[in-house]
């Protein structure tokens, strides 16, 4: 049986997305297609308005609609420190952990296979802020693979000559975790980061 | 790690066996093509779900079955433990280990250490077979070690690709070559650490199946040059980082890295001669079964348990007198092995445990 066209080309634009499948696309076709339609249109609407209206902030490069962002503009937050992540949403769980510095977003991820060369990438907006020389310590939080650690390594000579602290994120177990459970790998860099008690 | 009772349906040219095997030397007899590998690749099957000659699911099947079905009881440090697996041609497979649907990564699973008529290729053979029988136990033993060579591969293929594209005046391949040296040690020194041990445990083995007077040697062979004799973690880096900058000119006419672990060998001596131009065919067979029986001891030494020996033919070609040292060591041996021979001459076959099989069925 052959759908309806428009609900077709529903079905195939919703199947682009990341993690959706066809049944997965086609039920929620036939869900949009049961909306009421006010419902129908603000969905269309603000999928135009997020392209629209969010882009890059032009200081730190994490995803806002004023710019700068609310955290650049924020008077209360240290420019002291700055944690470097690989994407915006990155972000929101070191927001959860009550972090009050600044931010550098890279908005890119890095695959060391890729071609690409760490070294093509854009760092004036980085020497940007460290030239203001009020940056003390840069915080690298990045994942902790093997492309985070080309990368922090690459970051960590482009940040020398500043005269700043570069920190990285420590490796080690996950709260609430089991040490039986753990694999050895984790749990042998938990105990070389081990702190006095 | 003992196997008590193995159940065997519609597998290869078996269609059913049951064997009740005895803890120590187990025999299996009988004239080529009548399945005494089969069995063992069975076993083999029950502990890692593939079979070591590099057959499919399909392949194992017996012909006009619809699928096979295997069983094994056996005690693990004081527990018994049931394991089976079930194909069937619909293409499912499932591994159960006590009543339990579990995979091939679970702790309890029958663990095995075979050895093939291939496996002389271990003296013979080109580099990378040593390395490969290095890899595979460190890797076993190791989840470090496991880590560290996957991560090796990946910046060496990274590297590789620089030196193809002439781009090592990049930053980031700077970076890569800190990153490639600094991980080549580390594998580096995990094998040379495990080398010393292996050689210990190896001589000592070799010693007791051989006749006294001959003698071997283990040395982990270096893909660039040191001058110190301690060897450590600094010594290495340097060493390393000096070869590689002399080589700068070849590595870059040749494109592709030229030192590492990825091109060193285990050197095997025999009488101080290397094994693998001096030593004959049935001295190289019997310094390739010494290097699996020290694996099975460094297996035992860390995990705190032996695997089950699972030795296919390895007696054609020694004398007699290195059959009875040989078969007299594993009888009294703390592990359990299973051992095929078509040829039963120079063996009190009386002492021993033994079937014969014959079309697939055991008599």
């Amino acid at each position: 049986m052959r759908l309806p066209r428009p609900l077709e080309d529903l079905i195939d634009q919703l199947q682009k997305l990341p993690s959706i499948g066809p049944k997965t696309a086609q039920r929620l076709a036939l869900y949009i297609l049961k909306l009421p339609s006010e419902e129908a249109r603000r969905l269309a609407r603000v999928i135009i308005d997020v392209q629209d209206k969010v882009f890059p902030c032009s200081i730190c490069g994490n995803l806002t609609d004023s710019d700068p962002c609310s955290i650049c503009s924020n008077p209360t937050r240290s420019i002291n420190s700055l944690c470097i992540v690989e994407e915006a949403s990155d972000i929101i769980p070191i927001e959860r952990t009550g972090y009050n510095g600044r931010y550098f977003v890279l908005n890119r991820g890095f695959k060391l296979m890729d071609d690409s060369d760490p070294a093509d990438m854009d760092v004036q907006p980085l020497l940007h802020i460290l030239n203001d020389g009020k940056v003390q310590e840069v915080i690298l939080a990045l994942n902790p693979t093997i492309d985070g650690e080309v990368l922090s390594r690459f970051l960590a000579t482009v940040i020398s000559g500043h005269n700043v602290k570069v920190t990285r994120l420590a490796y080690g177990l996950p709260i609430g975790g089991d040490i039986e459970f753990a694999d050895e790998i984790t749990l042998r860099r938990a105990l070389e980061g081990r702190k006095e008690f | 790690m003992k196997i008590e009772k193995v159940t065997i349906r519609n597998f290869r040219n078996i269609e059913k066996i049951d064997l009740t095997p005895k803890p120590g030397l187990n025999l299996f007899t009988g004239n080529n093509g009548q399945g005494k590998t089969n069995l063992l690749e069975a076993i083999h099957v029950l502990a890692s779900g593939s079979s070591f000659r590099r057959a499919t699911d399909f392949n194992l099947t017996k012909n006009d079955a619809d699928g096979y079905e295997l069983e094994s009881d056996y005690s693990l440090e004081g527990r018994r433990i049931n394991s089976g697996i079930r194909y069937s041609l619909d293409s499912t497979k499932q591994f159960v280990i006590n009543n339990k649907k579990t995979n091939f990564s679970n702790k309890d699973r029958l663990r095995v250490v075979i050895f093939t008529p291939d496996d002389l290729f271990l003296i013979k053979g080109s580099p990378s077979k040593r390395r490969a029988f290095l890899d595979f136990i460190l890797k076993q033993i190791s989840g470090e070690y496991s880590y560290n060579l996957d991560k090796y591969m990946t910046i060496l293929r990274k590297r590789n690709i620089f030196l193809r594209k002439e781009q090592t005046s990049l930053k980031s391949f700077k970076i890569v070559n800190d990153l490639f040296v600094e991980n080549a040690v580390k594998l580096v020194i995990q094998r040379i650490n495990f080398v010393h041990i292996l050689e210990e445990v190896c001589r000592y083995i070799y010693s007791q199946i051989n006749e006294a007077g001959s003698d071997m040697k283990m040395k982990y062979a270096l893909s660039f040059e040191i001058e110190s004799d301690k060897i450590n973690m600094g010594v290495l880096q340097s060493a390393l980082h000096q070869h590689i900058e002399k080589n700068r000119d070849e590595e870059s006419r040749r494109k592709k890295t030229l030192a590492g672990p990825h091109l060193e060998d285990l050197n095997v001596y025999y009488d101080r001669r290397p094994a693998q131009i001096y030593a004959s065919q049935g001295q190289q067979r019997n310094i390739s079964i010494s290097m699996k029986l020290a694996e099975l001891h460094a297996f035992h030494s860390i995990k705190g348990f032996y695997p089950i020996l699972l030795l296919d033919d390895v007696l054609s070609e020694l004398d007699d007198q290195k059959k009875k040292r040989l078969i007299s060591y594993l009888h009294q041996a703390d592990f359990q092995t299973f051992l095929t021979v078509v040829n039963t001459d120079g063996i009190k076959i009386d002492e021993i445990p033994n079937w014969r099989m014959d079309e697939g069925r055991l008599l």
